[in-house]
């Protein structure tokens, strides 16, 4: 457990010393936002808003996490040696949700001041971000460490990436609108249930999956 | 898979089953039914394509789970070939599926739960290939796709069971929509359905036999020279 904190605190402090790529996924976020709200300008619904800032949050996501294992290219060694590989994913896993809850409240943000805030139910939109978010970042990072040894990683991401997350994406988009929609908790309780547990399932695999690709 | 390479018998029993399959699917008597009228038929050869699918890309998951516990090449050779398989049962049902739409629902493509369904196990499986092809080193290729291979079938059973509950399907036998057993009432149907499913099946389980011995001759050139 100390070395999982150790690790996330590495990555944190990463992170805050080459400022480079947060800056750079900031800025991502921000153009990407601008350039929606330029096309989108005019006709948008609560329908609109909620694809939209879906849509952006995978994009994100996608362009966030893929940097987590490529960024520790020349470290692995060290960590073949001093850390079992299942501390390592659980740090990972922690890192890139908080990450990724980061960027998605960053990304509210901005879209209430530039969409406007439709959200009634705040308690039960977080709790469905959070949902999408956890199920998000953990494919993310699974998928991050197999296109990681590939040759062309940026497509890789996507390519594998996609097919897998529709899952956690159906289901957190139909939740968000419904919610948006002032549904209550019990309307959409089972849906919630699916969610979680398509997140235990991609957690679970990951956790049992990725010493095989560690080794190799 | 080990023991269908041995042996020879079920190559008899698929043709004679497919044979069968062909002349009874296309001149025994159907139900007579509004809208669907002959195109009924199309159950002894679209069903079984997605029953084989299932079925062959289940095999690669189990090949694949075998290769990472034991690094057997051999293992790795029919996970791939099985997985190949699967992707030309996926498009042969696709297809018959869209042609089977255009005359009954109007249009090939109606955005159906089961429609967008499969189209995502095949680019899951696409997505398979296009990772061994970009993996050099043989031995990082086949420890890492199996992964993938592993991690994208848990995912997609339960697409397989979401998305129809987001949307209502008009596939027969969702949505309230009768299968086909609700029309099958002298069992004919079924009587060449069941060895359509079987003779599809061992067809995909031959042709993948076959993929798998090449693979298994061009290993073993290539370990000899």
């Amino acid at each position: 457990m100390q070395k999982v904190i150790a690790l996330i605190k590495k990555d944190l402090t990463v992170d805050w010393r080459q400022q480079n790529p947060i800056s750079g996924i900031l800025l991502y976020l921000a153009s990407t936002i601008f350039t929606s709200f330029m096309a989108f300008k005019g006709f948008i619904s609560i329908e609109v808003w909620n694809a939209l800032f879906w849509t952006i949050i995978l994009f994100t996501a996608i362009t966030a996490i893929s940097k987590s294992f490529v960024q520790e290219e020349r470290r692995s060694l060290y960590y073949f040696f001093l850390v079992k590989p299942n501390d390592l994913v659980i740090s990972k896993l922690i890192y890139s949700f908080l990450y990724l809850m980061a960027l998605s409240f960053l990304s509210l943000a901005i879209f209430s001041v530039l969409f406007g805030n439709p959200i009634t139910n705040y308690l039960l939109f977080t709790f469905n971000l959070l949902l999408g978010c956890l199920g998000l970042s953990s494919a993310f990072t699974m998928i991050s460490a197999i296109a990681f040894k590939a040759s062309n990683r940026s497509i890789m991401m996507a390519v594998l990436g996609f097919p897998v997350i529709i899952p956690v994406l159906v289901l957190t988009i139909s939740n968000s609108a419904k919610i948006l929609d002032h549904t209550i908790w019990s309307q959409i309780q089972g849906n919630m249930l699916t969610l979680i547990s398509v997140d235990v399932i991609i957690i679970a695999l990951t956790f049992v999956l990725f010493p095989f690709i560690w080794r190799s | 898979m080990g023991y269908l390479l041995k042996t020879n018998w079920w190559k008899w029993l698929c043709i004679a089953l497919l044979v069968y399959t062909i002349i009874g699917g296309l001149l025994f008597r159907v139900p007579k039914l509004p809208i669907l009228n002959e195109t009924i038929r199309v159950l002894h050869f679209h069903v079984p394509m997605w029953f084989g699918m299932i079925l062959v890309f289940t095999g690669s998951v189990v090949y694949a789970i075998k290769y990472l516990k034991t690094n057997n090449l051999k293992f790795d050779i029919y996970s791939s070939q099985l997985a190949d398989m699967g992707i030309a049962f996926g498009v042969l049902g696709i297809v018959t599926g869209m042609v089977w739409a255009k005359y009954t629902w109007g249009e090939p493509w109606s955005n159906d739960p089961k429609q967008n369904a499969s189209a995502v196990s095949l680019l899951i499986y696409l997505a398979y290939f296009v990772l061994r092809n970009s993996l050099k080193d043989e031995e990082q290729r086949n420890k890492i796709s199996a992964v993938y291979n592993i991690f994208a079938f848990f995912l997609m059973i339960p697409l397989l069971f979401i998305l129809p509950r987001m949307a209502d399907s008009l596939h027969p036998g969702n949505g309230g929509n009768p299968g086909f057993n609700a029309y099958d009432l002298d069992s004919n149907l079924r009587k060449v359905f069941y060895t359509a499913v079987l003779g599809w099946t061992l067809l995909g389980y031959w042709i993948a036999s076959i993929n798998v011995r090449l693979s298994l001759t061009h290993q073993k050139i290539e370990n000899a020279s």
